[in-house]
């Protein structure tokens, strides 16, 4: 974006140098803090994020290629919010909550209030954000799905899954779609749905009532639309196998 | 006597390139040189009211400021190469009209780019919007606006060429096959984009250009042309090019560089930045054609009917080509016997059409392809039997096409008998059946096609109604040092072709040294390369001027150590072998003198020389190809002049859900002639089917109804990655040409032409039982779901 | 705009500038420093030419500024290439054919480079994801893969042949 001058701030602080700021730890109550600088790779290649939060890792592989994901960071897809990006749609799926700094002091933002449109956060002018807060996942299932051009490309659309319940049934859902929308979207008619008892197809065939997706020159609304549905189907299913 | 020649060497350029010493034009490093950056318009079509650059020409660091009326005031339009009814001069920045969005209306030199692109933010232009002309039918019509009013119209040309009696078969035939297919705009995109230095010489008032520009010979005519300086005052240079493809070719960009380095009175760079390049260098024209098939109930295709329109954007430079150079091959490689064939080349406010890998050829494929599967499947027919049926047989060979072209030599059935054998055919034929079963969507595509080398360009002549340049040749050195070692360049500048290599390769065997002894100058220097108006890498025209250049030259030596040997020896020439470097009486392998000898008495030694023979050891040789000829009564001619030919097998996988495509499989089996370099050959082939591929999936140049490029970026101008292509399998023929001098064909373009038909065609097969037909490219994802949907509602 | 000083390690070398805020990590590298190996193909992070290993990573150079490297290692083409010869993985890139017009090449090598610093013995998939950030125009991709394949064969072979010690890993030569 700067190189092609669309935008042009005055004034550019780095602030990779910040101690601490790229750190992931385990949480006391078993989630997960990571630092606003934790890279992609860092999200891919961590044990702990496989252990506590596996959805994030799938999401962060799909992030562009090798060399973006080296110096990509966590914060900074969060505080761009691209509403294709993958990364702020699978922690809207977990439930995520961004921790922000600025002069008044940190405060925490619940992921769905942070990202308010396309390229459009929560965050004040004198804010960055540090953490983002990953609560605990118990015995949930997770899928991740998504349909670029090419690999490594911003998806047209994807859509990201973590479902609780036994024996196949469904007790508590999230399903986030990406790229569908200014911002990623809960698809709460499909999620109703699953937990009412309808099967993944069922429920896929609702998903894109939540989704107002744009159109551009890889796709028009209605394709995505189509997409939602398809994927939203993929990933019930993924997560419904990782259940039982 | 071979040796080296067919050997798949590894290329003695690598070891530079590997190591980041390679150099290309933005590597050229001149003292005070200056970085130039261009203010390109935001509109398809205005007329320029006013342009004020003083803001911009006082700001620090700027040295030089350009605006298309000073370049008018300097400098002289450049020359077009088809001259239209009134003159519609064309400057090296847009003068009073921008007819394209991106065309440059002004130019800045400064201390470096950034500052060059801050000061560009200070020149304020006036326009006054004008109507785009997107649609090249639309373009057509009589109240369409227009480009240059004073033309009035937008058509640059309009024929029809009818050869044989086309009407008799049409009426004779059992059936007509007719259809609509369509070409987007796509280019091949070079890693590195167009560049330039230039550099004016105050004291001697000569030009130094640094660029990698793949047509010198014709930039030095342009650029002589429009700067008002002889050609003699004038010195280009080509390094290291990253890619060319037909792609590389701004003569424009040139004169605004010389016009900034003269006002400035230091040297000037320009580089094209990636946005710059996709908007508005070139691409391969965007074109709709109606073909119609005239067939027998056995396959048997009697005629060939072609409206083919071709949106050549705002080219006044190069148009008229994609017509041109597929009028000859328009029957692709089948024994059709009657053409009709309507040329159309039109002007649109978009980017400039040009070379790219094929010119209009991939488009032939296509359109000529598609027809035969889509003939196949209303007669119930494979479509391998069906083209079987209908090649040209070897036995025609050389064979002479309606139209004038000359099929020197192949066999086309065993190409692609041996493309089914490689791809097991019968086997991928069960495993369709077998998954279709399973409700998966896989599909075969076959495409074959043949590839033309080396361009005469005396077909021109058919636009013009004149003869200008004609003809196709090149022109080499070589060179034996006082040390006895080897030196050749050549006046075709490599952009990834390895000639460097192959030069060698030949030069080794003609004076019986290794490639390794042999220095082949890296690009082209017009102060020191022998070099015609018709130099160039263009045309895959390699193997059909070039190598006769270099041979011609080294035998020419080879000629003349045979002499100073026999002199030493006291022999005859005839008897005279180069082995090792050693000139040897052949037979009596003692008798010898080394290269170096003979060298010394060439350079150092002269008394020693036989009589009457001059001094040094060096050649300059310029060959033509015989096969190019000036253009017959019947108006045929010979457009391009050997053919090599290829058989394309894909096998493609649709995911019915998302309308993803997967290329699974991809064979192709080729001949060329003779090898030079397998290695280099192979290498060539897959990239050249890769380019294919990203046409028929992902690539395209879109605008909108405005005239606004929307896949400006590298995130919307999709090409081919790593993981969207298989491992491509290639094998060949080795049908040597008899026209060329080592038996060599063209090379390069034989994976683009056939790979677009061939995916396309998969891709129907896939969706047999929908009933889809394939008409334009590329095929998206969405395009592929609409297609399922349609054909699911139609039921 | 103020001039920052930057002090970094490229190619093992301290270098110290004073350079525009503003300056791209490429610029930096061919302007300033003229090392040319690292080329410029799209300056919007899309085509990988660019890209030069940062802290033993690949990044593109065109979307950092030099200045945010303070302290950093840089690696380039130039540092990846032996004072004499060529490394193994270069050498099976001329082996296999796998440039043509070699403009790509220093960023595949740097992609390849990092990819077999962590993966001796990647599969034919894994190559292809490795290098899929990276494009080339040229060569189909069909000979980057076996050169890398092939590189890692031999890498592989002599590891086996001189032990763990022997320096099988494709480490960038230190000139400190």
């Amino acid at each position: 974006m700067l190189n092609m001058r669309l935008v042009r701030p005055a004034r550019l602080v780095d602030i990779n140098a910040v101690p601490g700021l790229a750190d992931i730890r385990a949480r006391d109550d078993g989630g997960l803090a990571l630092g606003a600088l934790t890279r992609h790779t860092a999200l891919v290649t961590s044990r702990l994020v496989h252990e506590h939060a596996p959805l994030l890792a799938a999401a962060a592989r799909h992030v562009g290629h090798r060399a973006i994901r080296n110096r990509g960071t966590l914060g900074g897809s969060l505080a761009h919010a691209d509403p294709a990006a993958e990364l702020p749609a699978a922690l809207l799926a977990l439930d995520a909550r961004v921790v922000v700094a600025g002069p008044s002091g940190p405060r925490q933002i619940a992921l769905d209030d942070f990202v308010l449109g396309a390229l459009t956060t929560a965050l004040a002018a004198d804010e960055i954000v540090t953490e983002i807060d990953v609560p605990p996942v118990r015995r949930a299932g997770w899928g991740f799905a998504e349909v670029a051009r090419r690999a490594g490309d911003f998806a047209l659309t994807g859509v990201a899954a973590v479902l609780h319940g036994n024996r196949g049934r469904c007790t508590a859902a999230r399903l986030v779609a990406f790229g569908a929308d200014e911002r990623p979207v809960r698809l709460s008619a499909a999620e109703d749905a699953l937990i009412g008892g309808a099967r993944a197809e069922e429920s896929a065939a609702v998903a894109a009532l939540d989704c107002r997706p744009p159109a551009d020159v890889h796709a028009s609304a209605e394709y995505r639309r189509h997409l939602v549905s398809v994927l939203t189907a993929r990933v019930i299913g993924e997560a419904l196998a990782r259940l039982a | 006597m071979t040796r080296w020649v067919g050997a798949p060497l590894p290329r003695k350029e690598d070891a530079r390139l590997l190591g980041g010493r390679g150099l290309y034009v933005d590597d050229v490093a001149r003292p005070g040189l200056l970085h130039a950056a261009m203010l390109r318009s935001p509109h398809a079509h205005a007329r320029i009211v006013a342009i004020d650059a003083a803001a911009a020409a006082r700001r620090p660091g700027v040295h030089a400021v350009l605006t298309g009326a000073d370049a008018a005031a300097v400098s002289r339009p450049i020359r077009p190469l088809i001259p239209t009814p009134v003159p519609l001069p064309d400057w090296c920045l847009a003068v009073d009209r921008v007819r394209y969005a991106g065309e440059a209306v002004a130019a800045v030199a400064a201390v470096d780019r950034a500052t060059a692109e801050d000061a560009l933010e200070q020149i304020r232009v006036e326009y006054e919007p004008l109507p785009a002309v997107v649609d090249p039918e639309a373009a057509l019509r009589a109240d369409s606006p227009l480009l240059y009013p004073e033309l009035g119209t937008n058509v640059l040309w309009h024929d029809v060429f009818e050869y044989g009696d086309v009407a008799g078969a049409f009426a004779r035939a059992d059936g007509v096959l007719g259809e609509r297919f369509g070409i987007q705009r796509y280019a091949s995109t070079p890693l590195e984009t167009f560049g330039a230095i230039a550099e004016h010489d105050a004291g001697l008032d000569t030009y130094t250009f640094w660029t990698n520009d793949q047509r010198p010979g014709l930039t030095l005519a342009i650029l002589a042309d429009s700067l008002g300086v002889p050609q003699s005052r004038l010195r280009l240079v080509t390094p290291d090019v990253g890619g060319a493809f037909g792609n590389k070719r701004r003569p424009a960009y040139l004169l605004v560089c010389a016009l900034l380095a003269r006002r400035a009175a230091r040297p000037v760079k320009y580089l094209e930045d990636r946005l710059e390049n996709l908007a508005a260098l070139m691409h391969a024209c965007n074109g709709v054609m109606d073909l119609e098939l005239a067939y027998r109930a056995d396959g048997t295709v009697l005629a060939l009917r072609v409206r083919d329109v071709a949106d050549e954007g705002k080219n006044l430079v190069s148009p008229t080509q994609h017509n041109l150079i597929k009028l000859g091959n328009i029957v692709n490689g089948y024994g059709i016997a009657a053409v009709s064939y309507e040329a159309y080349s039109v002007l649109t406010t978009k980017c400039p059409s040009g070379a790219n890998r094929g010119i209009g050829k991939p488009f032939m494929c296509f359109a000529v392809e598609r027809a035969m599967a889509l003939l196949a499947r209303r007669l119930g027919l494979d479509p391998a039997e069906l083209r079987l049926r209908n090649y040209v047989g070897t036995g025609q060979m050389p064979y002479t096409t309606p139209p004038g072209a000359q099929y020197d030599s192949g066999d086309y059935a065993a190409t692609l008998r041996r493309a089914l054998d490689r791809f097991d055919y019968p086997a991928a034929r069960e495993a369709q059946a077998r998954a279709r079963r399973e409700g998966r969507l896989l599909g075969i595509g076959i495409a074959t096609s043949v590839e033309p080398a080396g361009t005469n360009l005396a077909a021109y002549e058919l636009v013009t109604g004149r003869r200008a340049a004609s003809g196709s040749a090149e022109a080499a050195m070589v060179r034996v040092e006082p040390d006895g070692r080897v030196r050749a360049s050549l006046g075709d500048p490599a952009s990834g072709q390895g000639y460097e290599t192959v030069v060698a390769q030949i030069v080794a065997d003609e004076l019986g040294v290794t490639p390794d002894d042999v220095h082949v100058e890296r690009g082209f220097d017009s102060a020191t390369t022998p070099w015609l108006y018709l130099s160039g890498n263009y045309s895959n025209k390699f193997s059909v001027t070039d190598v006769g250049a270099v041979l011609g030259a080294a035998r020419a030596v080879r000629d003349k150590i045979r002499r100073i040997a026999a002199h030493r020896l006291e022999a005859s020439a005839e008897d005279i072998e180069l082995v090792d470097a050693v000139a040897r009486v052949r037979g009596a392998p003692g008798r010898g003198v080394a290269m170096r000898e003979i060298a010394r008495t060439a350079y150092a030694d002269v008394l020693g020389l036989p009589p009457g023979e001059p001094p040094g050891l060096e050649a300059r040789h310029a060959y033509q190809n015989a096969l190019a000829q000036p253009v017959g009564a019947d108006r045929t001619v010979r457009s391009q002049l050997v053919f090599s030919n290829a058989a394309h097998c894909c096998l493609v996988e649709i995911d019915p859900r998302t309308g993803q495509v997967k290329i699974v499989r991809h064979v192709v089996v080729h001949d060329c002639g003779r090898e030079l370099n397998p290695r280099l050959v192979e290498g060539m082939v897959h990239g050249s089917t890769v380019h294919g591929m990203g046409a028929a999936l992902l690539e395209e140049f879109r605008y909108d109804a405005d005239g606004q490029l929307l896949s400006a970026t590298f995130m919307d101008y999709l090409k081919p990655t790593a993981l969207d292509v298989p491992d491509i399998e290639v094998d060949r023929l080795e049908h040597p040409s008899p026209f060329t001098p080592l038996g060599a064909k063209g090379v390069g373009e034989g994976g683009a032409i056939p790979a677009p038909a061939a995916v396309a065609n998969a891709v129907e097969d896939a969706l047999a039982a929908y009933d889809v037909t394939v008409r334009s490219l590329p095929i998206t994802p969405e395009q592929l779901w609409r297609w399922l949907v349609a054909s699911k509602e139609a039921r | 705009m103020i001039d920052v000083t930057v002090r970094m390690s490229v190619n093992g070398r301290g270098v110290e500038r004073t350079v525009s805020p503003r300056r791209s990590l490429a610029d930096f590298l061919r302007e300033d420093l003229g090392l040319t190996g690292t080329h410029v193909g799209c300056e919007h992070g899309v085509c990988g030419a660019c890209t030069v290993l940062v802290d033993d990573q690949t990044a593109r150079s065109c979307l950092i500024f030099a200045a945010q490297l303070h302290d950093a290692r840089v690696v380039t083409v130039e540092g990846l290439t032996p004072p004499e010869g060529l490394s193994a993985l270069q050498a099976a890139f001329r082996d296999c054919h796998a440039l043509q017009c070699g403009f790509c090449t220093p960023g595949m090598l740097a992609a390849a480079h990092e990819l077999l610093a962590e993966n001796a013995d990647p599969t034919r998939d894994e190559i292809r994801d490795a290098i899929a950030g990276n494009l080339c125009m040229c060569t189909g991709y069909v000979n980057i893969v076996r050169a890398i394949e092939l590189a890692a064969r031999r890498l592989g072979a002599s590891a086996a042949a001189v032990g763990a010690q022997g320096g099988a890993a494709p480490a960038p030569p230190r000139r400190e």
